[in-house]
């Protein structure tokens, strides 16, 4: 009895032993050897965006002895999960994409990227080339990371609704009181039939923006009385079915892609990094109701000119707890050249550097629409950002998201929304 | 006689009325899921709801597996599964009966302790729990998984409670026999604790098959992954391809659901007194 | 032996019971647990390169004048107050439904734990959709019976707390049923006879032998549902996220958002303890409770 007993608790004992053997994972990344390095680059969305694997191949065949292994972090709450990773100080990743300001900002704050001013000053980089976007994201005189993509949000239409509807496409110099007119002009038919003059996606940026295209305010500015006419609009159009209501969209988890390739929408504002979403699409033959689009400038409000726009940047950084810094930056000043801005335009998606060729090399796109205006379009005049950088940027955010949400579910009206938010905005700000 | 079968007919006549709404209920969730993971990710949220899709695509359940790597994904969960679950439920019993059945130096504050470390939301010690795992190299390993989720105050409790209910004259019987604690242990705790040990293990089953957070920050390695994280990442910036993520849905639930009907049969078996009445 | 040496090598045989598991929880959770309670008097904002300065009692006092806490705190004791008896109820129902001898009980059974073991993306996502308000399956069923004007669900601020409710109680009916199956199993048949020899009635029956032999288990579970209440995240993310407004702000999705969005790791520790000072003390009282009812 005893003898049994001992042997069953041994037993126990050894299966847990060599259970603990198996459950070692993946060991540690192999230690360069022959002088070849590997840079860990954190992205998101590796299967779905076209342009890394160009990217990385135009590299590799220009440094041979580097290679780069991607990391994919996921893109909904990848920088939180970049700022989680690199908490420990770990040397797992070298080069660092950075998503958005609020995380720009974090990350700065935190010391967790590199000032890369003696790196540009040493091999003379030129950050005018960015477009002003360069010093839109410099924090006292640093620069932490290198644009290498920027978006920027123009206006989606589908040409065959048009038609059907013998309604003109829109124009490049639509104010906002056009845009809502032709909205209502193209809104018809219910049920499974209906289609929605346009459609604004669940980001708060699809209509509170609008207000700050006039350069008067940024977003962090209270007070917000000046979003009054653009939430009055957009509630209008809910109201009258011009397009989907908000409270809709969330609760089924809509995403714009699917509405606007179902061709339920006439008109849809939008960033740019969807032109290469739907020329895949309709290349595949997935988006048959939408395969004839195309896109104009964004609309503005009377007195600013066509072409002023919202806009968002994609920048390299390389991470401070990086042991192969020097390999990092020339990894990332390759990735924001312009010979690499032509790779990333061959695939769809708007470089950085915006030169004349660059426009011309992505309206020659196949699949790109052909029309003039759409070209056009791709000439910004003025990009604001979505964000400014602002070190109480996440806080802020919230309230801008719970009062946007609020207001756009009547759960509370344009007037006291505004207000709550100015409210908790300066309160924010005015905190120690 | 005649007035008592009507009335038990009656009777399991409501208990099947019941059964069934609550059935449908519970399942009608999943019926939606089923028929959503057949449609293309368009036609998944369009009104009015079509229960059944007129051109069920099966190609998606041939998707999931070509898209993300998902067979790797089902084999790293399996095996964390698997080992956290044994080793939980060895810890767990183990610590508890000392908890339930024996008496000793500072027991019921050490228990107390336990159960209030379960009130702490795992959000708030995350990233300190997260530096120390690098710190000691353990980042990128699914030995971190395991030691996070293996040690947990949950089974403690739920096993204690379950011993309590066991009458301690077994173990006095046992002991003025002469056995040793361990042996009541294994030869007494242990096989009246059936029920327990499989609703125990339902649970941690279940709990690391779904976890999320955990392999999220801790793998980033794509050959370490597990499905929930695979199933997020048919929700990219440009599209959430629902279908497919039913569709996985609805073929990573089929593992969990035979964990649960083979160790259903444990419910039923015989009770804790038996060894009283024998 | 003698009697100190006798005590002192029971003591060491209790613990090495628990010293598996807690060796394996002390290292790897209490250490880190212990370290976030300290980050509650210091200002630190994750990062190891910047340093954590020693703030004292800064962030609760900040905590009295945050509207986001306030709301959050509201919000939890509201879900939890609801969700609590609704889940122990039925749960409690559905174990003594399931108990019953009845054909396909297995079949049933199973399928009442559906919801506990679906992934919770795909689940909430179905949730959602039947509840939408525009074109849902339930507004339209409400329509259909004459309700004019169909609640807007998790889109209303009047009934989204209701939607996260009404998902909970759903989703962890299963579990709790579990455990009273298992605790139902354990009652003594013969205590039963006892009582129809007495000439008990079913209702009778119920309240004079299950619910008392049932009493260990549902101090379980009550326990259980009630931390877990107070501890709900995941399922406010994916249903609600916190909205419309602060609405369905709970205390930990505000925690996580003071942690990973403002990069306050103070704050975030601060109102975490003053979580689990709400808890500890909830459940202390069931305790004490308990021991009454067992004396």
């Amino acid at each position: 009895m005893r003898i049994l007993k001992k042997t069953f608790v041994v037993g126990i004992v050894l299966a847990m032993t060599l259970s603990f053997a198996f459950a070692n994972g993946a060991t540690e990344a192999p230690v360069a050897t022959n002088a070849k390095t590997e840079l860990v680059w954190a992205v998101w969305d590796i299967n779905s965006t076209a342009y890394y694997k160009p990217i990385i191949d135009a590299y590799q065949a220009k440094t041979p002895n580097v290679t780069i292994r991607m990391v994919d972090l996921g893109s909904a709450d990848f920088m939180t999960a970049l700022q989680t990773q690199l908490a420990s100080g770990s040397s797992e990743f070298d080069v660092v994409t950075i998503k958005d300001i609020p995380g720009y900002n974090n990350l700065v704050k935190k010391n967790m990227i590199v000032n890369l001013n003696d790196y540009i000053a040493k091999d003379k980089v030129n950050t005018k080339l960015y477009g002003g976007t360069a010093e839109q994201i410099t924090v006292g005189g640093n620069l932490y990371a290198l644009p290498f993509r920027s978006d920027f949000w123009v206006l989606f239409y589908n040409k065959a609704l048009f038609d059907k509807a013998g309604v003109p496409y829109p124009t490049n110099d639509l104010t906002f009181a056009q845009y809502d007119a032709l909205a209502r002009k193209m809104t018809s038919g219910s049920g499974a039939e209906k289609v929605y003059g346009c459609h604004y996606h669940t980001w708060r940026s699809c209509v509170q923006l609008f207000g700050i295209l006039d350069g008067k305010h940024t977003i962090v500015q209270p007070p917000y009385d000046y979003l009054k006419p653009y939430y009055e609009m957009v509630l209008a159009e809910q109201n009258d079915g011009i397009c989907q209501k908000l409270a809709t969209l969330k609760a089924s988890s809509i995403h714009y892609s699917g509405q606007f390739q179902n061709g339920s929408i006439a008109m849809m504002n939008m960033g740019s990094w969807y032109i290469a979403t739907q020329i895949q699409k309709v290349a595949k033959g997935e988006a048959e109701a939408s395969k004839s689009w195309g896109i104009v400038k964004y609309p503005h409000a009377d007195g600013i000119a066509p072409g002023t726009t919202l806009g968002t940047i994609t920048s390299l950084s390389i991470s401070q707890g990086s042991k192969k810094k020097d390999a990092a930056w020339d990894f990332v000043k390759f990735v924001t050249s312009s010979d690499c801005a032509a790779v990333i335009a061959k695939t769809g998606t708007l470089p950085a550097i915006m030169s004349d060729a660059v426009v011309n090399e992505i309206s020659a796109m196949p699949g790109f629409p052909a029309d003039a205006n759409s070209k056009d379009a791709l000439h910004v005049t003025k990009a604001y950002l979505e964000m400014p950088l602002n070190d109480k940027a996440g806080q802020i955010e919230t309230v801008l998201n719970q009062c946007h949400d609020e207001i756009m579910t009547y759960n509370i009206t344009v007037d006291a929304g505004l207000k709550k938010m100015s409210e908790q905005v300066q309160k924010i700000i005015d905190a120690k | 006689m005649q007035i008592i079968s009507a009335k038990e007919k009656a009777i399991q006549t409501i208990i099947y009325i019941l059964l069934i709404l609550c059935a449908m209920v519970m399942v009608l969730p999943f019926l939606w899921m089923l028929s959503a993971s057949l449609k293309l990710d368009k036609d998944v949220f369009s009104f009015p709801v079509q229960w059944i899709p007129s051109h069920p695509r099966w190609a998606n359940y041939q998707e999931i597996w070509t898209k993300i790597p998902l067979m790797t994904f089902v084999k790293n969960t399996v095996k964390l599964t698997i080992i956290v679950t044994l080793l939980q439920l060895f810890t767990s019993s183990f610590a508890a009966y000392a908890f339930a059945k024996l008496d000793f130096k500072g027991r019921n504050t050490l228990f107390l302790g336990y159960i209030a470390t379960i009130a702490m939301p795992w959000q708030v010690y995350m990233v300190p729990q997260f530096v120390l795992m690098s710190k000691m190299g353990l980042n990128n390993t699914h030995t971190a998984i395991i030691l996070l989720q293996a040690f947990s105050a949950f089974g403690v409790f739920m096993m204690k409670q379950f011993y309590t209910s066991i009458p301690s004259e077994l173990c006095e019987a046992a002991r003025v026999d002469g056995m040793t604690e361990y042996g009541i242990y294994c030869k007494i705790m242990l096989p009246l604790s059936k029920p327990a040990l499989s609703t125990l293990t339902i649970f941690t089953f279940v709990n690391t098959w779904n976890d999320f957070l955990g392999p999220y920050i801790y793998l980033t390695r794509q050959e370490l992954k597990t499905i929930q994280i695979g199933l997020r990442m048919f929700i990219s910036q440009y599209s959430q391809e629902y279908g497919l993520i039913m569709a996985s849905s609805v073929v990573t639930l089929i593992p969990v659901l035979i964990v649960f009907l083979s160790l259903q049969q444990y419910f039923v078996q015989g009770i804790a007194t038996s060894g009283l009445k024998g | 032996m003698s009697s100190r040496k006798a005590i002192i090598k029971k003591n060491l045989v209790a613990y090495s019971f628990i010293a598996p598991n807690f060796i394996g929880f002390a290292l790897f959770t209490l250490v880190p647990m212990i370290f976030a309670f300290i980050l509650a008097f210091l200002d630190w904002d994750g990062s190891p390169y910047n340093p954590m300065h020693f703030v004292g009692f800064k962030n609760f006092v900040d905590l009295a004048d945050d509207g986001q806490f306030t709301a959050a705190f509201r919000n939890t004791l509201v879900y939890t107050v609801q969700t609590v008896p609704f889940t122990l109820v039925t749960s409690l129902l559905l174990a003594l439904l399931l108990n019953q001898k009845c054909k396909g009980r297995n079949f049933f059974r199973t399928v009442s734990f559906f919801p506990y073991v679906a992934s919770m993306v795909a689940v909430t996502a179905v949730w959602n959709m039947l509840f939408n308000p525009g074109m849902g399956p339930v507004n339209e069923l409400l329509r259909k019976l004459g309700v004019e004007n169909p609640p807007g669900w998790s889109a209303d601020k009047d009934w989204a707390m209701t939607t996260i409710v009404q998902f909970s109680v759903w989703k962890y009916m299963g579990y709790y049923m579990i455990l009273y199956l298992a605790g139902l199993q354990g009652i003594n048949p013969e205590l039963y006879e006892a009582a129809n020899l007495d000439g008990c009635n079913g209702w009778q029956r119920f309240w004079n032998v299950t619910v008392p032999q049932l009493s260990a288990t549902t101090f379980f579970v009550v326990v259980m549902l009630v931390i877990q209440c107070f501890k709900v995240y995941d399922i406010v993310y994916m249903v609600t996220q916190g909205g419309p407004g602060t609405a369905t702000l709970v205390m930990v999705y505000d925690i996580y958002n003071k942690a990973f969005v403002y990069s306050s790791f103070g704050a975030a520790s601060a109102e975490a303890i003053v979580l689990f000072a709400l808890v500890l003390g909830v459940t202390l009282v069931q305790f004490r409770g308990q021991h009454k009812l067992e004396a």
